[in-house]
């Protein structure tokens, strides 16, 4: 095992490989407070990618409904309860707070004779996507709302998480493949299987902890999400991102923290901002996907899940309205399904860009209201709007 | 006890320490391949007969990760028989249960033969040879045999009661078997369109792989190498033919090792049983 600087982690960390950063980083930022479960990115990949013979329970983008949904079955809290103590330490540093992972990552605690901590779900474990997971079991005039006190034992929210390969750093799939079939491509970082050199072993389904790598029994090889990168060659989002009808997803390179550019989208939300967070960072793998958290979820869930930022990422996304740059970068997200590699504010407008400085996009921060009349006076008729 | 009775458990006793040992077998302390006009294809051939057996002891793979660290399957049975061109060597070995059906967290039984690609006193590493030390390998899976054996390339296969509204390939405006038909069904199949097929109809049971080092197995030039196994409720009986290895001929010794993967203990790819260098002599004239 080699020694890698993992700035998730505030440390370093082993890994099974030395550091090797690509040149660029595909990264994303999700916004899970405006994911409504549509399932319109879920499907937009599948159509593209995933609609072959033993395809079929593939699912390279999936959103499922937390704290109960899981695609596949428990496949946080399977690793959860197998990774020991997951603490942070915290110290101020020049009024910025740091933070230190004190426990073991998954690369860290892999048993004797294993090359990462994991567990290898069955093909049973497939079976439940999310159909419904966000259904309320009863009537809500018969007690069964979320709000009510008497259903206080029950935790009485849940959120959408939206999930892909994260594209990570340090990937377990990748460091899990004793025959090296899987690589990080060193242009933007994406993370591929060789499907000409996979021998279908499972090693990189066993070790992914996000679970996002799948075996097709009709290929007899693994594959997982490819970011759609021939999409990304041409400067295009991927198909989830351009899908996406809540608008919740920005695709774009991210820097490392030490080198963060305030135009870089990704970065600025991600470093400067701090508004958000990788998805479950103790367990090591440095992941390129980064949520804004739910601020309406307890945060003793939501730091376990995003990490020690969470507080501060919450408080920092309640206060938008009156952040206008924060506002205004959040107002790109969806507005192009051109990749928009900078962006600036300018009034109440914001712009997203290209590396080279053309405007690939300018929108408003805020929409203007227009409030309709209930009576149409030009075609005489009274419209309502439906509930 | 009259004198009949006790003659008659003592015999009794007898005859069941004799079975109980296979004293009956001639076994060696190396693979010695008996010469024969013709190679037997099929491991019930009465030729096996007349090949001494070797035990193999099976040892962990506990040398790289991921590594296997419980034992399986304690030992390999081995018997080969030469024609002077080819070698066929039978595996046999206890499994109770038949994994021959892919699918997530599913692993196949499988067995495998490997030599030094090159004779030369100094052998490579049993373990998948090393660098400019390359070995050769053939290598037999069950699910491989299956559908040599006839079962269908089949999604039903593996998942009878699976229902399935219909994939692109099959849309009406694509003429079946054409190749805009085949063109979009391997656009969905990736390693079916590179030609790396894993799964699915095949000609022989077996594939020829090198390496040079562990990680670093990959396909071989095809050699025609056959494999039929079949499965009893002891365990497996696998015959794994080759053309004889680069430079050995009758009467000449080499090395040769073996490996067996336990479906049913999820053993696959470096998570195998493997024996050490075993000495294989073809019979046939005296051994230099």
């Amino acid at each position: 095992m080699a020694r890698v600087h993992n700035w998730q982690l505030g440390r370093e960390m082993s890994y099974w490989y030395p550091e090797s950063r690509p040149n660029k980083q595909f990264a994303a930022v999700f916004d899970t407070n405006k994911c409504i479960a549509c399932q319109t990115c879920t499907l937009a990949c599948k159509t593209t990618w995933t609609s072959g013979v033993g395809q079929e329970y593939m699912l390279w983008n999936n959103v499922e409904t937390k704290p109960y949904g899981f695609y596949p079955l428990a496949w946080d809290l399977k690793l959860l309860e197998m990774l020991d103590g997951q603490k942070w330490s915290e110290k101020e540093y020049e009024g910025q707070k740091l933070h230190t992972y004190e426990g073991q990552t998954i690369f860290e605690s892999a048993p004797a004779g294993e090359r990462v901590l994991g567990w290898r779900p069955e093909d049973q474990d497939y079976a439940y996507p999310n159909v419904g997971e966000d259904d309320c079991s009863g009537q809500v005039d018969g007690g069964a709302s979320y709000s009510l006190q008497h259903m206080a034992q029950h935790m009485a929210w849940f959120y959408y998480l939206a999930r892909i390969c994260n594209h990570c750093t340090y990937p377990a799939c990748l460091a899990s493949c004793p025959r090296g079939s899987i690589y990080k491509r060193p242009e933007d970082g994406i993370v591929l299987v060789d499907q000409s050199r996979c021998r279908g072993y499972q090693e990189c389904v066993k070790g992914c902890p996000y679970k996002k790598v799948f075996f097709n029994s009709m290929t007899g090889t693994s594959e997982k999400c490819i970011a759609c990168f021939p999409k990304i060659e041409q400067g295009i989002q991927p198909q989830c991102f351009e899908n996406c009808i809540g608008k919740i997803r920005l695709a774009g390179f991210i820097n490392t923290p030490d080198k963060a550019q305030a135009d870089n989208p990704i970065d600025y939300l991600v470093h400067i901002r701090k508004v958000a967070l990788p998805l479950f960072p103790q367990l090591g793998l440095e992941p390129n996907v980064y949520y804004i958290p739910p601020i309406h979820v307890p945060h003793s869930f939501t730091k376990q899940m995003f990490g020690p930022g969470v507080d501060d990422a919450v408080k920092t996304y309640r206060n938008a309205p009156n952040d206008p740059d924060l506002q205004g970068l959040l107002a790109l997200f969806g507005s192009s399904e051109q990749m928009m590699t900078r962006w600036r504010r300018q009034g109440d407008f914001v712009s997203g860009m290209k590396d080279d400085g053309s405007e690939v996009v300018r929108v408003p921060i805020k929409e203007p209201v227009h409030v309709r009349q209930p009576y149409d006076r030009l075609y005489q008729i009274t419209r309502t709007n439906c509930p | 006890m009259n004198n009949t009775i006790r003659l008659l458990i003592v015999l009794a006793l007898f005859s069941l320490a004799v079975s109980g040992c296979r004293s009956a077998i001639a076994t060696t302390t190396e693979v010695v391949a008996v010469q024969a006009k013709t190679v037997p294809a099929a491991p019930t051939d009465a030729a096996w007969n007349n090949a001494p057996e070797h035990p193999a002891k099976l040892l962990l793979q506990d040398l790289v990760e991921p590594r296997v660290m419980k034992a399986s399957t304690a030992e390999v049975r081995v018997r080969a028989i030469t024609n002077g061109t080819e070698v066929a060597f039978r595996l046999e070995w206890d499994d109770p249960t038949k994994n021959d059906v892919p699918g997530p967290a599913r692993f196949m039984d499988a067995c495998a033969v490997q030599v030094p690609a090159k004779l030369e006193a100094n052998v490579p590493d049993p373990q998948m040879g090393g660098q400019g030390k390359t070995v050769e390998i053939t290598y037999w899976r069950a699910d491989w045999q299956a559908s040599v054996d006839g079962r269908p390339d089949s999604l039903k296969e593996i998942y009878p009661n699976a229902s399935i509204n219909g994939y692109p390939f099959e849309a009406n405006s694509l003429e079946k078997g054409s190749a805009a038909q085949q063109e979009m069904a391997t656009r969905y199949a990736p390693a079916r369109a590179v030609g790396n097929r894993r799964v699915g109809a095949r000609e022989a049971s077996v594939e020829d792989l090198i390496a040079d080092g562990p990680g670093t197995l990959s396909p071989a030039p095809p050699a025609g190498s056959k494999g039929k196994g079949a499965k009893s409720d002891k365990g497996w009986s696998v015959v794994i033919t080759r053309k004889l290895p680069n430079g050995l001929a009758p009467g000449v010794r080499t090395q040769v090792a073996f490996a067996v993967w336990e479906g049913a203990h999820n053993e696959t790819g470096a998570r195998k049983m493997r024996t050490g260098w075993v000495p294989l002599l073809m019979k046939g004239a005296e051994a230099k």
